[in-house]
């Protein structure tokens, strides 16, 4: 068993629409053991029903942070979106749905994560995407416990393949859409296991490395952050 | 053969039957690693209770991630969606109820 360490899971898909099912679902992530998790909510949310969904999972004990998933086909597309949202959400992944695209959202450092729908053929992590990738590689688990079978399972095996030979981070997720499809840590840990990333690397990619995600999301939403390495300090001791 | 103890919390919109969580597990055991991977797995229902829908499994030592995995993959019993969330592993069982 694996103690004392926080867990994420930075991909849940809560129903916006069904507010009966958020606290089953806040009831199932406090119950699996994870601490913090990244909801997934439509772009056009209204931000009073924002602040309803997050309240139901922080009187379960559960720290929310807000992402959104962009899929875009075309370069320009994502660029814009990615201009338009990347301050106002905590988290930004990308569905990659073609190669350019993938590309593109790889060496965007805007980009936290990335992840490829596993039902898709014609896209995956390949060398050429691994190689100039800043983002993060996400696996959503409950593709294969939703369905599985050896296709998706070498589909994976083959994600973590790529990542591991590029050096490339693998967050792991639930991705779930539903309280059902939630899995404990330790249950994403052995499939991460069994995909071929080693017990240390599995537990990272719950803890370690979405952790490292958020603090630097955090920071770089803050008001004294400049750019990267650059933040204000003598002005803020000032005005406080 | 050295055993582990798992206690399961059995997630579910209906009741479920001990017959329906063997077959389920055995079934997600032998989809994902085979009839030899059940074999070396070898797991076993200890105790099952339908009321508080928890239960108790023991399987062989050196393949608790197989294990947890297997558990992790079950999604269906019967018509109804259910999810096996492990809540304890422990060596004995009495271990299992000490908290």
């Amino acid at each position: 068993m694996i103690a004392l360490v926080e867990f994420l899971d930075l991909h849940v898909v809560p129903r916006v629409d069904d507010e009966s099912s958020w606290k089953l679902t806040a009831e199932m992530v406090a119950l699996s053991g994870f601490s913090l998790i990244g909801l997934t909510v439509p772009t056009g949310l209204l931000s009073s029903r924002l602040d309803a969904l997050r309240n139901c999972f922080q009187d379960s004990g559960i720290e929310v942070f807000v992402r959104v998933d962009l899929a875009c086909s075309k370069r320009d597309d994502l660029l814009k979106l990615l201009r338009r949202f990347r301050s106002t959400f905590d988290i930004i992944g990308v569905r990659c749905t073609n190669h350019n695209s993938a590309l593109v959202a790889a060496r965007d450092r805007r980009v936290d994560l990335i992840f490829f729908d596993s039902a898709a053929r014609h896209i995956w992590f390949d060398d050429s995407i691994a190689n100039v990738s800043n983002a993060k590689l996400e696996l959503n688990l409950s593709a294969l416990c939703e369905a599985p079978n050896h296709l998706i399972l070498s589909r994976f095996m083959k994600d973590v393949t790529v990542a591991r030979r590029h050096k490339v981070e693998v967050v792991l997720s639930s991705g779930a859409t539903s309280p059902l499809l939630l899995r404990t840590p330790n249950q994403m840990v052995a499939i991460a296991e069994i995909l071929g990333l080693n017990k240390q690397d599995a537990i990272d990619g719950l803890s370690a490395i979405p952790s490292s995600i958020l603090t630097s999301n955090v920071e770089r939403r803050s008001k004294n952050y400049v750019e990267e390495g650059v933040r204000i300090t003598a002005g803020a001791d000032q005005e406080a | 053969m050295s055993r582990r103890y798992v206690q399961i919390k059995i997630c579910s919109h209906v009741t479920v039957t001990e017959e329906q969580v063997t077959q389920a597990l055995t079934g997600s055991i032998v989809r994902t690693f085979g009839e030899v991977g059940l074999s070396r797995i070898a797991p076993k229902l200890i105790h099952f209770d339908s009321r508080n829908s928890t239960a108790v499994l023991a399987f062989a030592k050196d393949h608790a991630v197989e294990m947890q995995a297997a558990l992790a993959f079950i999604r269906q019993m019967g018509e109804s969606e259910v999810l096996m969330m492990p809540l304890k592993t422990s060596g004995t069982i009495k271990g299992l109820s000490s908290s």
